[in-house]
């Protein structure tokens, strides 16, 4: 398990990148009510996902604004076509957590 | 002994006998009409100068951008705020078919990527905010002579004065901001132009030349004629504390107190709130350089900073007008006015008031331009005859004239 954050240090509005103990960088959601975590390098461009906006449970990439679902990872718009690596977020005590 | 007010030149002439290099004699109408003097104005003035292009705040945040087109120089340009909070200013064009990076909706376009990046939507290159071309999509494919680090987004100067933001393409080296603005700077920079925080836009294309539009609104003389509706008899004085500071100048124009608008709305607008320059004010935002006699009839203070922009001051009140050149004969007028933000609903409404005054004579100023410029073209008159109190539009004929020539 990788501890992500804080829950509340997650803003409403927009995401938050996380550099994990092992120097893996992801990117944290939180949506609807619920918190959602992906990796942060696009798999398109070299964009940080963190930098991007998240619209209908979509993170749009900054660079080229393709898309990826925030709970699958599945690519929903061009020029994206491979998906995101996306992790189940578990809130214990606060905490935000991830499996890996 | 003599007062001060004593002392002071009021007799015809006056400015004349304070600025003689000015000259007195006609002026030619030539520079207005002819499209090679205008060549030689894009080339050495508005390619070359410092021009203004925006408010810091109008890129307020990381990523934030404005792209302004500058027809008079041949470009337009991206003025973006970087991670570093550092505002920077590249032309827009993309280093890869020369494709406009942000794509414009009109002269202004504005935008903010959280990434603090700019992406060319034609093939997908990303500049970022310093201009490093950092992301091209199929790059593999590009051949070995192809360097990134070499392509990124060309850099124009870029400065910031009072909140101001100008820049100045020319590729070499160019006179520092502060040393063109010189004295000027100092006369207006006390000023807190970001506490006028609420305002109005107009703007509309003219078909005449930049300076028949310029000329228009950088005198006073005009007023008892043409705003003889909006403001009767308002501002028929002369104009006092002229000042030259280089290729700028400056002027205080005054009020004739007992020719104020006594209008039951009006002056229930103006004792909620001063949004009008016909209305008198204190002076409890203007620095010590504007009205430093403090005097009642003291109403704005009419500026012109080099080349097209015109700056009014007043007490919690300040504008611009700024006419960018599209040609020799098609200028664009933007009126630009603000105000510090209402904080009650009468405050609003003196406000609303306010500008459509405003309005109103700003559609009177704009009635003449396109028929003064058709009569020029028509060739009758050689030369234009100012009198005294037209010493502003007489000094930017001068400067104007010693850059083409220069």
């Amino acid at each position: 398990m990788f501890t992500l954050c804080p829950a509340e240090q997650v803003p409403a509005d927009e995401p938050l990148r996380v550099v994990l103990d092992d120097g893996h960088a992801v990117a944290v959601y939180s949506w609807n009510g619920a918190y959602y975590c992906t990796d942060d390098l696009c798999t398109h461009g070299e964009a940080s996902l963190a930098e991007g906006y998240v619209e209908n449970g979509e993170i749009f990439c900054p660079f080229h604004m393709g898309s990826f679902c925030i709970s699958t990872g599945e690519p929903r718009a061009a020029p994206c076509s491979v998906p995101i690596r996306s992790y189940s977020v578990i809130e214990q005590d606060g905490q935000l957590l991830i499996e890996r | 002994m003599a007062t001060q007010a004593e002392q002071i030149d009021k007799a015809p002439g006056r400015w004349a006998r304070k600025y003689p290099e000015l000259g007195q004699e006609p002026l030619p109408v030539t520079p207005y009409i002819d499209p090679e003097y205008y060549e030689k104005e894009k080339a050495r003035i508005f390619k070359k100068q410092w021009l203004y292009v925006a408010l810091e705040r109008e890129v307020p945040e990381v990523g934030s951008y404005k792209v302004r087109r500058l027809d008079c120089a041949d470009t337009s340009v991206i003025i973006i705020r970087g991670k570093d909070n550092v505002i920077r200013a590249f032309h827009n064009a993309c280093s890869h078919r020369g494709n406009t990076v942000v794509t414009e909706t009109g002269q202004e376009t504005y935008g903010r990527n959280r990434a603090g990046v700019v992406t060319c939507r034609f093939h997908g290159w990303v500049y970022d905010a310093k201009g490093a071309l950092v992301n091209v999509p199929q790059e593999e494919r590009f051949y070995s002579c192809f360097d990134k680090a070499e392509n990124g987004l060309t850099e124009v100067h870029c400065d910031t004065w009072a909140g101001f933001i100008f820049v100045n393409v020319d590729a070499g080296p160019v006179q520092p901001l502060n040393e063109f603005l010189g004295g000027y700077a100092d006369h207006f920079g006390g000023f807190d132009f970001a506490a006028c925080d609420y305002g109005f836009t107009y703007h509309t294309t003219l078909n005449c030349n930049w300076k028949v539009a310029s000329d228009a609104f950088a005198e006073a003389y005009h007023v008892d004629t043409i705003h003889a509706g909006s403001f009767p008899n308002v501002f028929e004085g002369p104009i006092e504390d002229v000042q030259l500071f280089g290729p700028h100048r400056t002027c205080s124009v005054r009020l004739q107190v007992d020719n104020l608008p006594q209008t039951p709305i009006g002056d229930l607008a103006n004792q909620r709130s001063r949004g009008s320059l016909a209305a008198q004010g204190n002076a409890s935002s203007l620095p010590p350089t504007l009205n430093p006699n403090r005097e009642a009839d003291w109403a704005f203070e009419l500026s012109v900073l080099f080349p097209s922009v015109l700056l009014h001051v007043s007490e919690g009140i300040w504008f611009t007008h700024q006419f960018w050149p599209i040609s020799h004969d098609k200028t664009l007028w933007e009126g630009k006015y603000y105000l510090n933000k209402p904080r009650t609903h009468s405050e609003l409404w003196g406000f609303e008031r306010a500008m459509v005054l405003q309005r109103n004579a700003w559609l009177e100023d704009t009635a003449t331009m396109e028929d003064t410029y058709r009569a020029m073209l028509s060739g009758a008159k050689k030369v234009q005859h100012l009198q005294d109190e037209e010493i502003l539009i007489r000094h930017n004929c001068k400067v104007v004239d010693d850059y083409v020539h220069g």
